[in-house]
């Protein structure tokens, strides 16, 4: 189990602040921010490359705040690897052992073992300078699987990988983790996120802003930060009214919305996830509290399919699948209605 | 290629103006030396051995500093600390030094009156007219080269790779020696190929401690103050060709090292 307590760190005019987590063995921590949020300078706290100013890091009931980095038994892949540039894979692979007081043949053997596991026996013999990014990748978790670490510690694996290569990373981290292996990634890609973890902190500013299990971190975000991270792109502006026993929000573009109980504050923001709005070519029949009339405005391929953009009064955007998107068959100014149903609204409350 | 407009014309014209400059006065004065002359200098028994006395003496006080300026330079390039910037002007300083006194401040540290003279005394060694002393001036004279380069070498090298070799469980020293100076020997090899050959060629700091063993470029000016610009020719001419071939020797080593490919360092968080 890896426990940060009230850990912080100045660095210039940047800070982490009162960071907390708790991760049990075997868990896949995700920790999701945006670049400068000082998620990768929490990986070199807990890896020991730099120490907290305050707090205490625990490793296996261990408290390990002050102890050599070498004694750690925590393993670290930098985002771009850093791959020794002097040394064949054989020899960046073998590096950890050779600070270890075990035989040669014990060396190539434990290399060779993991050069299988990781599928590049083949490039033992190969200097690095002209391997492929996945290549890399490989040998630089092999490096580090090499000295069978308590705890892995990923900066951004994916960030310099091409989209076709992921999947089979991915696949070697939950291998790895299914293993009973902890693993703390750091990521700004939610959808990473979203794939791999067991449970995700939301960093920004250095401080932990959101954590739990994916599903409710995204559909329940504590704030627009974290809505934006989970790709929702519906914010509104709202004031709360009760009206003829249904509760409503009336945005500053003075459509209303209603709403599915009376928990909230005078104002606030509403949010609304783009694949929970449902879009129709035709006035649908509106026994729905929700039914707007809209002109769509731009049609974007996305990943899961199209975003579609109707201006209904408001902005919206819409996720459809392809063949949904197909169906519909709108494109640039139809004419289309958007429905939702009131529960599908994340309200936070106050003027964020 | 150069696409000819006005501009580079003139850029070209004075680019070769200047390399007309360094490469005339070296053209003419082996145009202007016979073959006898040249000869008879190779074989001359004092010219041999001035020169082989340059070479050694300027390689071992190259080496022998070496041992403490590539870790200053580590230590430069990667650590910060008081009066960093103080420490740097220092080890400029003798760059910007006229040489002659660079040579009195040496003589001083040397002498029997001088700290270092004082200690030599007590074993027995005068460092004054003793290539020891002689080292001590080539040394204080050309060690910025060394310093200077192998630090811009060290601070090339990324952090990262440091980090990821102390993640690895290697020692701060297994560090060192199996990433970093690895990675910025190409620096460290030219700064040496520039104290060596700037310590070879050093007159002005060398004459005030030692005019006796001779090295090569107060032989020259011997021959020259004594008998004229026609005896000093043939010599300059044997030491030029001698220290070309030295410096080509060195450069091609130090190339020969496999070229290593580094990517700077990532964003740090």
């Amino acid at each position: 189990m890896l426990r940060l307590i009230n850990i912080n760190k100045k660095l210039g005019s940047f800070s982490l602040t009162n960071i907390n987590i708790d991760i049990p063995d075997g868990e896949y921590y995700v920790l999701l921010g945006r670049s400068g949020s000082g998620k990768t300078q929490l990986l070199e706290l807990i890896a020991g490359l730099n120490d907290p100013d305050s707090g205490e890091i625990w490793l296996k009931n261990e408290n390990v705040t002050v102890t050599k980095i070498q004694q750690r038994n925590i393993g670290l892949v930098f985002q771009d690897y850093a791959i020794f540039p002097n040394m064949t894979v054989f020899g960046n692979i073998a590096y950890s052992l050779h600070s270890r007081k075990i035989t040669k043949d014990e060396i190539i053997g434990k290399v060779a073992r993991v050069a299988g596991e990781m599928n590049i026996s083949h490039l033992l013999n190969r200097y690095t300078h002209n391997l492929s990014r996945g290549e890399l990748q490989r040998v630089a978790l092999a490096r580090t699987l090499v000295t069978s670490p308590a705890l892995l510690l990923l900066d951004e694996p994916m960030a310099s990988i091409d989209a076709s290569l992921k999947d089979d990373v991915k696949r070697i981290l939950r291998q790895l983790n299914r293993r009973g292996l902890t693993i703390v990634h750091v990521t700004h890609d939610y959808r990473e996120a979203l794939s791999l973890s067991s449970r995700i902190g939301v960093i920004h500013n250095g401080r932990i802003i959101q954590e739990g299990p994916p599903d409710i971190v995204f559909s329940r975000p504590v704030n627009k930060f974290v809505a934006r991270y989970a790709g929702i792109k519906n914010f509104f502006r709202v004031k709360f009214f009760s009206e003829k026993g249904l509760f409503r929000a009336k945005c500053d573009g003075n459509l209303v919305f209603t709403v599915a109980d009376d928990d909230y504050p005078s104002e606030g923001l509403l949010i609304l996830r783009g694949d929970g709005i449902k879009l129709h070519n035709s006035e649908p029949e509106c026994r729905f509290d929700n039914c707007f009339k809209g002109i769509v405005r731009e049609i974007i391929p996305s990943e899961q399919g199209m975003e579609i953009m109707v201006d209904a009064g408001e902005l919206f955007y819409i996720n459809v699948t392809v063949n949904d998107f197909k169906m519909l068959q709108i494109g640039e100014s139809s004419e289309v209605w958007i429905t939702f149903p009131p529960e599908s609204g994340i309200v936070l409350p106050g003027s964020i | 290629m150069i696409k000819y407009n006005p501009f580079n014309w003139i850029t070209l014209l004075l680019s070769s103006l200047i390399l007309l400059f360094i490469l005339a006065p070296l053209a003419g004065m082996f145009f202007e030396t016979t073959g006898t002359e040249f000869l008879e200098t190779i074989t001359d028994r004092e010219v041999q051995e001035s020169i082989w006395l340059t070479l050694w003496i300027s390689f071992a006080a190259t080496f022998i500093f070496a041992i403490g300026s590539v870790p200053l330079a580590w230590l430069l390039a990667r650590k910060n600390f008081p009066l960093k910037n103080v420490v740097q002007g220092i080890i400029d300083l003798p760059v910007v030094l006229p040489h002659t006194a660079a040579g009195i401040a040496i003589l001083g540290f040397i002498s029997r009156d001088g700290f270092l003279g004082k200690a030599a005394d007590i074993v027995g060694l005068t460092l004054i007219n003793n290539p020891a002393g002689i080292a001590l001036a080539m040394a204080f004279v050309s060690i910025p080269f060394l310093i200077n380069s192998a630090r811009d070498g060290f601070a090339a090298v990324p952090e990262r790779l440091e980090k990821a070799a102390l993640t690895l469980g290697a020692s701060r020293s297994r560090v060192f020696f199996t990433i970093s100076l690895p990675l910025a020997w190409r620096s460290i090899m030219t700064g040496f190929i520039m104290m060596f050959a700037r310590g070879m060629s050093e007159f002005g700091a060398v004459v005030i401690v030692a005019y006796h063993p001779m090295i090569a470029p107060v032989l020259i000016y011997e021959r020259f103050s004594s008998f004229g610009i026609k005896y000093a020719r043939p010599a300059s001419v044997l030491f030029i060709i001698v220290a070309l071939a030295v410096f080509i020797l060195l450069r091609l080593i130090s190339i020969r090292k496999k070229e290593i490919h580094v990517t700077p360092d990532a964003e740090t968080y």
